[in-house]
């Protein structure tokens, strides 16, 4: 599968005036991207996951054509989005937020009419398409094809922002937290919509903020902070590339939480220890390989006379790639 | 991509707000002869219809039922542009209309028809069966005549609000606001209340430049019989087609212009 998206280099930096009184007023600048670079191919979905101000939707914006970076160079399908605004409009499928962006007075159908005719459809071919799309995102279903945009339901909003992404069947999706806010059904019928469309060979950049989201729906994961792809690579790839976050989790019946963090201290671990509101103790170790030190804990616990009343050892989730990358910087 | 399925997608929309908002159908239809009697109450009170008819050539029933007409028709054609980027804004539909590949200008073009229609149709409750009332047959085909011209001076406004639309956003921020200023001097300028001959020079001018003003004075010769051969009014429509026409480019590069400061402060969501 072929590149469709590529980001090189990219760098976006915003000035905003602050007004300080009457007459005078402060430049603020905020640098929002700070050089980066990727590609996405045909068929991938590529999760853009960072905390608010990471520099997500910007970059998304970017490759809309919705706006120009100060440096560097973006390209849907070979088109450079600056230079070739128009080819690659063609080429793109969009969806910004969820609970704005179509016009209240019109139905979700007449909407889609709407920008069909933006995108350069019309006829017959407008009306299948639509159809189709209610179909699909079962708009018909929700009884909200022939309903006012401004009688929808956030879910409802959401299900046709992705129709009007996907009404000129675009080769690449650029879906900006598409299932923020939306009820549970709503949001897994967008998750599986998507992975769909990436079997068919579409190429989707797809932000979140829901780490759970990011490792069932992506291929990929970049994970940016600050304006900087702090680490990039599969769900899978970046938990395996924590060095201690995978724990032993231990719930103890007796003892006190001071001693027992002093005993596995003593044997050269370095625990946290706490006490549940239900009175037991609970300890927790962090170690690159579990199964290789969990005997060794287990004896030095049931030595002193401590009584387990559980045991796991837990994977990382991305939750702890996100906060340990988006802390250490990379 | 059609320029047909453009203008169609315009009507679709203009014509779901307008017949979903009753209120703006009722306006549409009534604002007419509200202006009329607010003016003449107000007028009858200061001088007499008869130094008005000495003045202007026309009765002023007449006059402002015609003025109310073509001032709908010209401002709302100047409402539906200069507005629209705002609207789109706080709708949030912007950043989509801007990343469609849609022709821009052929996308403004299309914008203000569906009302321009709607408010001509209108003229067959308004200024025809007051011309048809006053002048008899003669009127009904003025009245009739009337409503063409006021379609040519409206369109002939496009450009130009294309072109002030165009330097407005561009500045900016809160910049829009201009309009409020601008809109109100437009509704003097172009002469449908206040007839060019009797603007002072400097009015006179400025009205001068705006397309639809030439158009507007033809329509209140016609009416008032100010002309000594129909080649005065010819030249007029000649001048107001030539500033419409010079309008254009300078209007579409304003759009541009306006684009790419969008582009580089970055489309609101």
């Amino acid at each position: 599968m072929g590149v469709a998206i590529e980001a090189r280099n990219l760098w976006k930096t915003y000035h905003t005036k602050k007004r300080k009184g009457l007459f005078r007023s402060e430049t603020e600048t905020v640098e929002a991207l700070r050089g980066i670079s990727f590609t996405i191919r045909h068929g991938e979905v590529v999760g853009l996951l960072g905390p608010n101000g990471a520099g997500k939707t910007t970059t998304v914006k970017i490759l809309a054509t919705l706006l120009l970076p100060d440096k560097g160079e973006a390209y849907i399908e070979g088109y450079d989005v600056v230079k070739e605004a128009m080819e690659v409009r063609k080429r793109i499928g969009l969806l910004l937020t969820v609970e704005k962006g179509f016009y209240g007075k019109l139905t979700g159908r007449e909407n889609l009419e709407y920008f069909g005719a933006l995108y350069g459809l019309g006829g017959e071919r407008l009306r299948e398409r639509i159809n189709y799309l209610m179909r699909l995102l079962e708009l018909d279903k929700l009884g909200a094809t022939d309903k006012l945009f401004e009688e929808y339901s956030l879910g409802m909003k959401a299900r046709l922002g992705l129709a009007r992404a996907l009404l000129k069947d675009p080769p690449v999706l650029l879906l900006d937290e598409p299932t923020l806010g939306l009820d549970p059904p709503s949001a897994r019928k967008i998750r599986r919509l998507v992975r769909d469309l990436a079997r068919q060979g579409k190429a989707i950049l797809y932000t979140t903020h829901n780490m759970f989201e990011a490792e069932i729906v992506c291929d990929r994961i970049l994970l940016i902070n600050k304006g900087v792809i702090v680490v990039e690579g599969s769900p899978q790839e970046l938990k395996a590339r924590l060095p201690k976050l995978r724990s032993i989790d231990i719930l103890l019946r007796n003892g006190s939480p001071e001693a027992v963090k002093k005993a596995i201290v003593e044997a050269g671990f370095q625990p946290t220890v706490e006490t549940t509101p239900e009175g037991l103790v609970q300890v927790r170790v962090s170690v690159r390989s579990p199964e290789d030190v969990l005997g060794d804990l287990v004896r030095v616990l049931v030595g002193r006379g401590y009584d387990i009343v559980s045991l796991r050892i837990s994977e990382p989730t991305l939750e702890d790639v996100f906060i340990y990358f988006s802390q250490s910087g990379g | 991509m059609g320029f047909r399925d453009i203008i169609a997608a315009e009507f679709r929309f203009t014509y779901a707000d307008v017949f979903r908002r009753k209120i703006t159908l009722v306006t549409f239809i009534a604002y007419p002869y509200i202006l009329t009697i607010l003016v003449l109450l107000i007028g009858y009170s200061l001088g007499s219809p008869t130094v008005f008819r000495e003045r202007v050539g026309i009765d002023p029933m007449v006059f402002f039922i015609l003025a109310g007409f073509t001032i709908m028709a010209i401002i709302g054609v100047g409402d539906d542009l200069l507005w629209r980027p705002l609207f789109d804004e706080w709708m949030g539909t912007l950043p989509y209309v801007m990343a469609s590949p849609v022709p821009r200008i052929q996308h403004y073009i299309a914008i203000p028809l569906p009302r321009l229609i709607l408010v001509l149709i209108s003229g067959s409750t308004s200024i025809v069966p007051v011309l048809t009332y006053y002048y008899g047959l003669q009127g009904l085909v003025e009245g009739l005549l009337v409503m063409l011209l006021t379609g040519i001076a409206a369109l002939f406004f496009t450009t130009i609000a294309i072109l002030i639309m165009g330097i407005v956003y561009s500045l900016g921020g809160e910049n829009w606001r201009i309009i409020n200023i601008i809109r109100p001097l437009f509704l003097i300028l172009v002469g449908a209340y206040y007839p060019r001959y009797l603007m002072p020079l400097t009015g006179q001018v400025i009205s001068w430049l705006i397309p639809s003003s030439h158009v507007v004075e033809v329509i209140h010769r016609m009416i008032s019989g100010l002309y000594s051969s129909p080649v005065d009014l010819l030249v007029l429509l000649g001048i107001a087609t030539a500033l419409f026409i010079l309008y254009a480019p300078p209007g579409v590069k304003s759009i541009m212009y306006w684009e790419k400061t969008k582009m580089r402060e970055g489309v609101r969501v």
